[in-house]
């Protein structure tokens, strides 16, 4: 097998322009970013949390859809080819937060450190938080992260989370809110390691954000679908989870997204025994700052000009940072419209 | 020259855009290979099969469609006199009329590229590694390599009932 190739834009690095540019988050984001930049002759430094390069590719998103090893050989050939330096383990933030994946990292730098360091510096640290959906019961032992549990179960086979971290998932009953591409990955996982699976929705499968094929393989392979409902709560015995209560919807008017917005059926509480519960109901974006030293919006998402440059001057962002949760490919596109404007900006031409 | 394929596999392809956004931004904003999503939200990127018989190459009256030295399925813009016969023939639905261009466009196999010794952008990054390039034989072979990872009975640990019925019934289990 071949690795992406992110510097497919040249053969070899040419002439070096003496620039340095350093990019926090390796995920698809960072290395297109990366990939260009070395073709236009830069040096470039890589920063990331995670113990190796390629982000959700690599951590998260099942082997089956993306394989490891295309994601892995990719990262080696810019450090190999085009003398990328990755900085693995090290985690860029000013001011503090605790993000998915926290466990990893060993150090930690600030982002006003590097941007005193380097001729620029690109953002690109993706969404590393889970949404909390704020239920009764909801931080119970048994509700599992989605993200957590995916880089377990992919950290394990990596070999960098032990085998006493991933849950025995045999025979248990795994109920999974939420149909995007975070849940049906989840039940992807939860149903290969021998798990009775459940997904519970609160439109129908025609809403739903991972659409009717990829779920239908689902169901092909075991797993409940469950439309037209809502959690109200969690219970538990013991601190441990035990059921999840649900009430019925009905779809109603369509919403801002242009689909029909589900409205809870009072009085239709039902409640469906489990033994660990997954709310993949969206993600957040994860910047490295906490306080005022970068401008984000209403959602967390960096705010950045149509130069791609956050309110701080030679600061850039990419990625689901920016713009909140994507698809690897709009990663990439972000990725490469954001490099070419660096490009521009060192050479004084933006 | 030995004769290349660009094959793009709808069984490993996760429809990320990834293939799309490469060749949109090599090609000024104008990709030739573009994802379609069917009904049941499949995301199918579609571009030229540089067909071995292609109907589009017999169909040009005025010979505007040839084969390059490796393989690909290629349009002399100044012969296109824009009659979109390639079109009413294409199984795809690939050739484009562009306006700017005043011919037809399509996928050209990142000739420019090729040129310079590169292969075709799409290929080179799709992370599913859905898209595959080359002579024939290695093409198939990937293919192959790639699908095998994808049989869900060779993700899955075998239950401790089917192992003990796959050794009863004489099968050996790694
Ligand atoms: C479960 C799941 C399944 C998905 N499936 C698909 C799919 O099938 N197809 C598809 O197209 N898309 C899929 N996506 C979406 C896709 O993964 C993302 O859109 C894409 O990875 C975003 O790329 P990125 O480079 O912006 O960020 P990421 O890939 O998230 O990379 C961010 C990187 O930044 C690092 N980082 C974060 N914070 C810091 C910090 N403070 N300091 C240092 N490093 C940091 C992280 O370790 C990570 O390596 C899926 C997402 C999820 C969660
Ligand atoms: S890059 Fe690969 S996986 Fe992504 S849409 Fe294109 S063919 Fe499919
Ligand atoms: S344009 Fe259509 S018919 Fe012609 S080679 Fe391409 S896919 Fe085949």
């Amino acid at each position: 097998m071949r690795g992406m190739k992110f510097s497919f834009l040249c053969k070899k690095k040419p002439q070096p322009t003496g620039k340095r540019i350093a990019i926090v988050g390796a995920g698809p984001a960072g290395l297109t970013a990366a990939g260009y930049l070395v073709c236009r002759g830069h040096d470039v430094d890589i920063y990331d949390k995670m113990p190796e390069p390629g982000g959700l590719m690599l951590f998260v998103i099942p082997e089956f859809r993306i394989p490891v090893e295309r994601v892995r050989l990719g990262a080696k050939e810019l450090e190999e080819e085009f003398e990328v330096n990755y900085y693995p383990r090290t985690k860029v933030m000013e001011g503090e937060r605790l993000d998915e994946g926290d466990e990893f990292y060993e150090r930690v730098i600030r982002l006003s450190e590097l941007k005193e360091k380097y001729d620029a510096v690109l953002i690109a640290t993706g969404i590393w938080n889970v949404r909390r959906i704020g239920i009764p019961g909801d931080d119970l032992e048994g509700i599992l992260s989605p993200l957590e549990l995916l880089f377990w179960i992919k950290g394990n086979k990596l070999g960098y989370v032990p085998d006493e971290k991933v849950p025995d998932l045999r025979g248990k009953r795994v109920g999974i809110i939420g149909a995007g591409l975070t849940a049906v990955d989840v039940a992807f996982e939860c149903n290969r390691l021998g798990a009775e699976v459940e997904i519970f929705y609160r439109r129908t499968i025609r809403e739903a954000p991972a659409g009717a094929y990829e779920i239908n393989i689902l169901r092909n392979r075991g797993v409940k679908w469950f439309e037209l409902v809502t959690p109200k709560s969690v219970i538990g015995e013991n601190g441990r989870v035990k059921a999840i209560e649900l009430l019925r919807t009905r779809l109603g008017e369509p919403d801002e997204t242009g689909r029909r917005r589900p409205i809870p059926i009072p009085g239709s509480e039902f409640q469906v025994p489990v033994d660990y519960l997954v709310f993949a109901i969206g993600m957040v974006s994860t910047p490295p700052v906490n306080g005022s030293y970068l401008a984000v919006d209403r959602r967390g998402r960096l705010v950045v000009d149509e130069r791609h440059m956050t309110s701080v001057e030679g600061i850039f962002a990419a990625g689901d940072v920016a713009n909140g949760p994507t698809k690897v490919g709009r990663a990439i596109k972000d990725g490469l419209y954001t490099a070419v404007a660096i490009d521009k900006w060192l050479r004084g031409e933006l | 020259m030995e004769r290349k394929y660009l094959y793009v596999d709808y069984l490993t392809c996760i429809g990320c855009e990834t293939c799309q956004t490469v060749c949109d931004f090599i090609h000024d904003g104008n990709p030739y290979i573009r994802i379609y999503i069917t009904e049941n939200k499949q995301y199918l990127p579609i571009n030229c099969k540089h067909c071995d018989d292609a109907p589009c190459i017999k169909v040009c009256p005025t010979q505007a469609i040839y084969r390059d030295e490796d393989g690909a399925v290629r349009i002399a813009e100044d012969r296109c006199i824009g009659c979109l016969a390639c079109l009413q023939v294409c199984p795809y639905g690939v050739p484009f009329y562009s306006l700017k261009v005043k011919a037809v466009t399509k996928c050209d196999m990142c000739a420019e590229r090729r040129e310079e010794g590169m292969e075709p952008a799409c290929a080179l990054m799709c992370p599913a590694e859905a898209i595959q390039y080359g002579p024939l034989e290695i093409v198939m072979n990937l293919v192959r390599e790639r699908r095998a990872k994808n049989i869900p009975e060779h993700q899955r640990e075998l239950t401790e009932e089917e192992l003990r019925k796959s050794i009863s019934s004489g099968f050996k289990v790694f």
